[in-house]
C-alpha cells in the first residue's frame, strides 16, 4: 500500500431508518439538526407503527426480500377487509343472548367508550385457515386501530394468521382510500397482492380486488367504519340510554382512588346496559320478527333469520355461505398465479392485476349470451353494466341470436326474444338456456358457472332486478358503482336514497293519473317489448347516469317543501300503482314510479318515514 | 436510571371536599395525579415514597377551588443515552423490533441487531434467529440493550436501542 493513499472513507449515518424523527441506527435527533436536509426515510413499512419510516432504498430491499420469501413459500399476499367482509359489527343495543355474537368494550381516549357487538361471518375460521395456507394475510380496515386490533384478536387469538400485519384507519394516509398505503407496504409493487373487500371505491376499483358480497347481520346497521364521503355513522352510542351514564364522573375533579376501581365503576353501567337490553328485549324480539317478515318481501335471500329458542338463547339462522365461494376463488387465483410463474421461468413474476381478471374471465368462457329487457334500447349494449359484468366473466354477448348462443338472459317472459328463443329451442334441444339476470349476478358473485336450472325464467313471475347488485363488479371499464355498501342497508335496493326519487313524482296525482293513461295507450298500441325497452331506457338513465347531485340541481327551482311533498306522493302513488299492478303482472307498466320494479311490493310506512327523514337530511346538507 | 428525588406539586381541590378528610383527600389526589406520569425533566415518576409537607391552601378568588402546594419524595425512572437496560420484546418485524422497559418503549433497528441474526417471518411468532439457530429472539423474550438515543416529549419518552455491543442480546435465565 502506498503512503498517503486512502484506506477507508468515513461516511456519516444516512439515517435510513427513522422512528419518531430519531435515527434508529445512530440515535441522532433529526428534529434539530436536519432541518434543511431532505429526509431520507419516508416509507412507513410496518402496518401498525406509522412513525417508523425507512428510506426508499431500504424499503425496496425489504420488499424484494418479502417477495422472494413469498415466492419460495409459494404464497401470495391477501389484504383482508373486516367490516362487512369477515365480520359485521353494531353499536346498537342488541339482545345479549344472541348466539354467535361477540361483545367487547372499546375505550377511546376522548370518548367514554362504546360497546361493540360483532358477528363473524359464517365459516370465517375455516376460511382464514384455508386462506392462510396460500396467502400471507394482512388486515386492511377503515376501523380505528383499537377496533381493528380487537377484531383481529377475536379472529385470530394466537396471532398465527395476521401477526402484526394490521393496518387501520389511524395508519391510512388518506381517509377515503386504502390504495394509497399499498405503495408503502409493498414498495416493490403490488403484483403479488390480492384484495378482498366489500367496497371497490376505497381501492379505486383496482383490478386485483375481489369484490365480495357485503355481509350483513344486524338489520339496522351498515358499515360502522365506512369512510367519510357517505354519511359517517361512526362511534356514537345510541345516545340517551347509556350515553348519559358514563361521563358524569369526569365532570368534577374526580377522586377515584385507582384506575382499577374506575374500571369497576364502569361495571355498574355495564350492568345497566344489560338491564336496558332486557327491557327492550321484547321490542327487539318484535323487531326481529318484523325483520323476518319484511325479509320475505326483500329480494335479499341471504339475510339472517332470528329465531328464539326455548333456552333463552336466540338462535340465528344465517344462510350466508359466501366465504365458501370466496375460498374457492382464492384457491383458483393462487393456482393460476403459480402455474404462470412456473411457466414464465425465473426472474419473472406474473402480475395479479392481470391474473385475477384472467381467472375471472374463465368463469363463463365459452358461453354466448343474449340479453332481453336487460339493456335499454337507446343505451349501447357495450356500455351497459350487465354487458361489462358478463364480459368480465368471459362470456360473449351478442345483440341477437347467433348459432353459438347458449344463454338468453331475460328480465321477464313474453318479450320478442324469449318467444324467439322458444322457436330456436325447439330446433336444437338442451342447447339454449333461458335464465333470469339473477343467474348472471350469481355467477359474478361466486365466480363460477351456476346451474342454469336454478334460475329459470318463469312466466308471469316476479322479474328480477335488471341492474347487478353492487358487489357484482366488472373492474376495468365499469363506471363507478353508485351504491356504497353502507347504504345498502336502507331498504332501497338501489342503495342511495336519491335514486328512488324521480322528478316525475313532484307532479300532482292527477297529472300522474293522466300520464298513466297515456302510457297505457302506448302499451296497447305498440309492440310490447320494444316500448318496454324504451321505458327502461328512461329509468336506467335516471338511475345510473345522473348522479344524485345533478338531479338535485335540476330540481333547484322547486322549494324543498314541494320535494318533501313529493315523497308523500311517491308513497301514495307507488302504493296505488302496485295495487293495480298486481292483477296483471306480465305487463308491468312502470308508470311514474320507476322504483316499483325493484321495490318490495308492500313497503311499510316506517320505511317511508325513514326515507323521508333521510331525504330531509340530504336537503339540509345540500343547503 | 432510577432516582429518589424531591418533587413539588400543586393540588387543585374542589370545595366539596372541605371537611374532616380534607388532607387525606389531598394526599389521595396527589398519588393519582403524579404517579405513573412522565415529565421531560424527571422522566417517569414511578412512586411517591413520602409526603414531606402540605402547604397552606390558597382559595382561588371567584371559584372556591383551593390550591395546595405539596412537597414529596418520589422514585423516578429517567433513561439516558448509553445506559444498558433489560427489556422485554413486544413486537418483531422486518424493520427491527420493539421492546418495553417498564413504561419505556424502545425500538431496535435491524441494523443494530447483530448481522448474523436474520428475520424469520414464517414462524409464529416471528423472530430474529442466528444462522446456527442457537440464538433466537422472539416476542416476550428478555433482552439486554443499550440506549443510543431518547426522544423526550412533554408526555412521554421513547428510546432507540442497540444490541451491537458486548454482553448485549438475549438474557438467558
Amino acid at each position: 500500500m502506498e503512503f498517503s493513499s486512502a484506506v477507508a472513507e468515513l461516511e456519516g449515518c444516512r439515517h435510513t431508518t427513522v422512528m419518531k424523527e430519531m435515527c434508529a441506527e445512530c440515535g441522532a435527533d433529526l428534529r434539530i439538526d436536519d432541518e434543511p436536509k431532505r429526509e431520507v426515510a419516508v416509507v412507513p413499512m410496518v402496518h401498525s407503527v406509522p412513525e417508523l419510516k425507512v428510506s426508499e432504498e431500504l424499503a425496496q430491499k425489504l420488499g424484494r426480500e418479502d417477495a422472494g420469501r413469498l415466492l419460495k413459500d409459494r404464497k401470495l399476499v391477501l389484504l383482508v377487509d373486516l367490516d362487512q367482509t369477515l365480520v359485521h359489527t353494531t353499536n346498537d343495543n342488541i339482545p345479549p343472548n344472541l348466539k354467535g355474537v361477540l361483545h367487547f368494550f372499546l375505550r377511546g381516549p376522548g370518548s367514554p367508550g362504546r360497546w361493540c357487538h360483532t358477528r363473524l361471518r359464517p365459516k370465517t375460521q375455516e376460511f382464514l385457515e384455508s386462506a392462510a395456507s396460500n396467502y400471507e394475510l394482512h388486515v386492511c380496515t377503515f376501523g380505528a386501530r383499537q377496533y381493528a386490533h380487537a377484531i383481529a384478536d377475536l379472529l385470530d387469538p394466537e396471532k398465527k394468521y395476521f401477526s402484526h400485519r394490521i393496518l387501520s384507519r389511524d395508519e391510512c394516509f388518506d381517509a377515503r382510500t386504502k390504495a394509497a398505503n399499498l405503495k408503502a407496504l409493498f414498495p416493490c409493487g403490488d403484483n403479488m397482492v390480492c384484495i378482498i373487500d366489500d367496497r371497490e371505491d376505497v381501492w379505486r376499483h383496482a383490478t386485483n380486488l375481489i369484490h365480495v358480497r357485503p355481509y350483513s347481520f344486524f338489520q339496522s346497521t351498515g358499515d360502522i367504519n365506512a369512510p367519510p364521503p357517505p354519511v359517517d355513522e361512526k362511534p356514537k352510542l345510541p345516545s340517551g340510554k347509556n350515553g348519559a351514564q358514563t361521563p358524569n364522573s369526569q365532570e368534577m375533579p374526580s377522586l377515584d382512588p385507582e384506575p382499577d376501581q374506575k374500571g369497576e365503576k364502569e361495571k355498574p353501567s355495564e350492568g345497566g346496559n344489560g338491564k336496558i337490553i332486557k327491557e327492550t328485549k321484547a321490542d327487539d324480539a318484535n323487531k326481529a320478527k318484523e325483520a323476518t317478515d319484511s325479509e320475505e318481501n326483500d329480494k335479499a335471500d341471504a339475510e339472517p333469520r332470528w329465531v328464539e329458542t326455548a333456552d333463552g338463547q336466540i338462535e340465528v339462522e344465517d344462510p350466508d355461505d359466501y366465504l365458501i365461494y370466496l375460498d374457492d376463488i382464492l384457491k383458483r387465483i393462487h393456482k393460476h398465479f403459480y402455474d404462470l410463474y412456473d411457466k414464465m421461468g425465473k426472474n419473472q413474476i406474473p402480475d395479479l392485476k392481470c391474473v385475477i381478471p384472467e381467472v375471472k374471465s374463465k368463469v363463463l368462457a365459452g358461453t354466448s349470451l343474449v340479453f332481453s329487457g336487460l339493456v335499454p334500447t337507446h343505451q349501447k349494449l357495450e356500455t351497459s353494466r350487465a354487458y361489462l359484468v358478463a364480459k368480465s366473466l368471459g362470456a360473449v354477448v351478442t345483440q341477437d341470436f347467433t348459432d353459438s348462443t347458449t344463454h338468453l338472459v331475460a328480465v321477464r317472459a313474453g318479450t320478442a326474444k324469449v318467444n324467439a328463443s322458444r322457436r330456436i329451442g325447439d330446433g336444437k334441444p338442451n342447447k339454449l338456456h333461458v335464465v333470469t339476470p339473477d343467474w348472471l349476478w350469481t355467477c359474478a358473485e361466486r365466480w363460477e358457472r351456476v346451474d342454469e336450472r336454478l334460475y329459470p325464467l318463469q312466466r308471469g313471475g316476479q322479474s328480477s332486478s335488471r341492474r347487478p347488485p353492487a358487489h357484482c363488479s366488472s373492474p376495468p371499464p365499469a363506471p363507478p358503482i353508485p351504491a356504497p355498501a353502507a347504504a345498502l342497508r336502507k331498504r332501497t335496493p338501489s342503495g342511495r336514497f336519491m335514486d328512488t326519487i324521480n322528478p316525475l313524482l313532484s307532479f300532482s296525482s292527477d297529472d300522474i293519473a293522466d300520464m298513466d293513461r297515456e302510457v297505457e295507450d302506448i302499451f296497447n298500441e305498440s309492440d310490447e317489448s320494444s316500448s318496454d325497452d324504451e321505458k327502461q331506457g328512461d329509468d336506467d338513465l335516471d338511475d345510473e347516469e345522473n348522479p344524485p347531485e345533478d338531479r338535485l340541481l335540476s330540481l333547484e327551482a322547486e322549494s324543498s317543501q314541494d320535494r318533501l311533498k313529493a315523497t308523500q306522493d311517491a308513497e301514495s302513488s307507488s302504493d296505488s300503482d302496485l295495487d293495480d299492478e298486481t292483477p296483471r303482472p306480465r305487463k308491468r307498466p312502470r308508470k311514474s314510479s320507476p322504483q316499483s320494479d325493484d321495490e318490495p311490493p308492500d313497503d311499510d310506512d316506517s320505511s317511508w318515514n325513514l326515507m323521508g327523514a333521510a331525504l330531509e337530511r340530504e336537503f339540509l346538507a345540500q343547503d | 436510571m432510577f432516582y429518589h428525588i424531591s418533587l413539588e406539586h400543586e393540588i387543585l381541590l374542589h370545595p366539596r371536599y372541605f371537611g374532616p378528610q380534607l388532607l387525606d383527600t389531598v394526599k389521595q389526589k396527589l398519588y393519582i395525579e403524579v404517579e405513573g406520569t412522565c415529565s421531560g425533566k424527571y422522566g417517569f415518576i414511578i412512586a411517591i415514597t413520602t409526603i414531606d409537607s402540605i402547604g397552606a391552601g390558597l382559595i382561588q378568588p371567584g371559584q372556591g377551588f383551593v390550591v395546595y402546594p405539596v412537597k414529596c419524595k418520589a422514585i423516578v425512572f429517567r433513561p439516558f443515552k448509553g445506559e444498558v437496560l433489560d427489556a422485554i420484546v413486544t413486537q418483531v418485524n422486518k424493520v427491527g423490533m420493539f421492546a418495553q422497559i417498564g413504561p419505556l418503549t424502545c425500538f431496535i433497528s435491524h441494523h443494530s441487531i447483530p448481522a448474523d441474526m436474520e428475520f424469520c417471518p414464517n414462524v409464529n411468532p416471528p423472530c430474529y434467529k442466528s444462522k446456527q439457530e442457537d440464538n433466537v429472539i422472539q416476542e416476550e423474550d428478555v433482552i439486554r440493550l443499550k440506549i443510543v438515543g431518547t426522544r423526550v416529549d412533554a408526555t412521554g419518552i421513547f428510546a432507540i436501542g442497540t444490541l451491537m455491543d458486548d454482553y448485549l442480546g438475549l438474557v438467558t435465565q
